[in-house]
């Protein structure tokens, strides 16, 4: 029980204190892997699950919600991502009158979406060293950035290519 | 024109059009917003143009994925509380349900040796898709930061590099990375914006 209230916590706190669907994938990267409750294998499995999941970007975590703490993981994960979004009430009503032209404003958020690029990078660089930097995982992952470049590719489709690599080459 | 607060609608009318567009929004963020424009903009005329971009800034600064946050101001707009909650739980219910699904079909089968192999050309696919994820995020805050100036882009490349490096180097709190990169920029924009352009 004191499990689930901990992935709760770290769940609604990444959420908190990051924006979009993917700002609090590295934090929630550091917190699960720390304590050994996630690996990096299932992280990148339940991104994978989100991608081909519909809605918006950010359900992923329910996928690693699941893997962590089953059936009331996925739930508790759920209800810690339904929350922080209902907060832009406050700044639409009151807040961001007040700061929403100021330039530190524009200048914070750009300042947070520059860092969580750069820290999502720094956590795609761990599942790749877990997955190991061979010939084969290094050519899947420039193919699949060829094919999403293209923006003509669904994003499925090319999990399904990359599938099928697999079963071929592994 | 302004319409205000007369033309209430009902909670669960919310819910269900959420419901539907989120369960039918494949391929991420991007697809929902545009069914989320195309039904309030232009189908049912809630909001104008004007409203739902004003809306969509506003979200960029709030906590969480900001689809939802999107949803949730409109949801209160047109049913106030109930509707705001209705809306969060209609976008997220049945796209979350069908996660919930496909996380568990995988759970059963993932030691299968066929679906392992799968998964490990998946694994690196996923990074792929990832840091193009990354690029498309940084492309335009760069942009944006050129038009500002060459101060302006120094710090946001400088800040780009830096949190790269402090993440990959030592063990710091990833929240604290993030909200200092925010800190520093915040400073940088407020002390540079007036200098670098001219008043209007």
């Amino acid at each position: 029980m004191s499990h689930h209230l901990a992935l709760f916590w770290i769940m609604l706190r990444a959420a908190l204190l990051s924006t979009t669907g993917t700002g609090n994938l590295p934090i929630v990267h550091q917190d699960l892997l720390s304590r050994g409750w996630a690996t990096d294998r299932q992280f990148a499995e339940a991104l994978a699950i989100g991608q081909i999941s519909p809605g918006p970007t950010g359900l992923w975590v329910i996928s690693l919600g699941y893997f962590v703490g089953g059936l009331p993981g996925a739930a508790l994960t759920l209800i810690a991502i339904a929350l922080p979004p209902l907060l832009v009430l406050v700044l639409v009503h009151g807040l961001y009158r007040r700061i929403g032209h100021h330039p530190a404003t524009h200048g914070f958020v750009r300042g947070l979406a520059l860092a969580v690029a750069g820290v999502f990078v720094v956590v795609l660089t761990g599942i790749m060293n877990t997955a190991g930097w061979n010939p084969t995982n290094v050519m899947i992952t420039l193919g699949a950035i060829a094919l999403g470049a293209t923006r003509r590719v669904p994003v499925f489709v090319v999990l399904a290519v990359a599938a099928i690599a697999g079963i071929a080459l592994f | 024109m302004k319409c205000g607060w007369i033309d209430r609608v009902s909670p669960w009318r919310l819910f269900w059009i959420w419901a539907v567009i989120g369960a039918q929004s494949f391929g991420g963020g991007a697809a929902t917003l545009y069914l989320i424009r195309r039904e309030t903009v232009e189908r049912q005329r809630w909001l104008t143009d004007d409203d739902f971009s004003r809306y969509w800034g506003i979200c960029q600064i709030a906590p969480g994925i900001n689809i939802l946050g999107l949803v949730s101001v409109i949801g209160w707009r047109l049913a106030r509380a109930p509707g705001a909650l209705l809306s969060v739980c209609g976008l997220l219910l049945p796209s979350a349900g069908i996660t919930v699904g496909l996380t568990s079909m995988y759970a059963s089968v993932r030691e299968v040796p066929v679906v392992r192999a799968a998964i490990a050309g998946v694994v690196p696919a996923t990074v792929g898709l990832g840091l193009l994820l990354a690029f498309t995020m940084v492309r335009p805050l760069l942009r944006s930061a050129r038009s500002d100036g060459r101060a302006s882009t120094l710090v946001a490349v400088m800040l780009l590099l830096v949190s790269t490096i402090v993440a990959a180097r030592a063990r710091t709190p990833v929240p604290a990375i993030l909200w200092c990169a925010g800190a520093v920029s915040a400073v940088a924009q407020w002390q540079l914006e007036p200098r670098q352009r001219p008043p209007r």
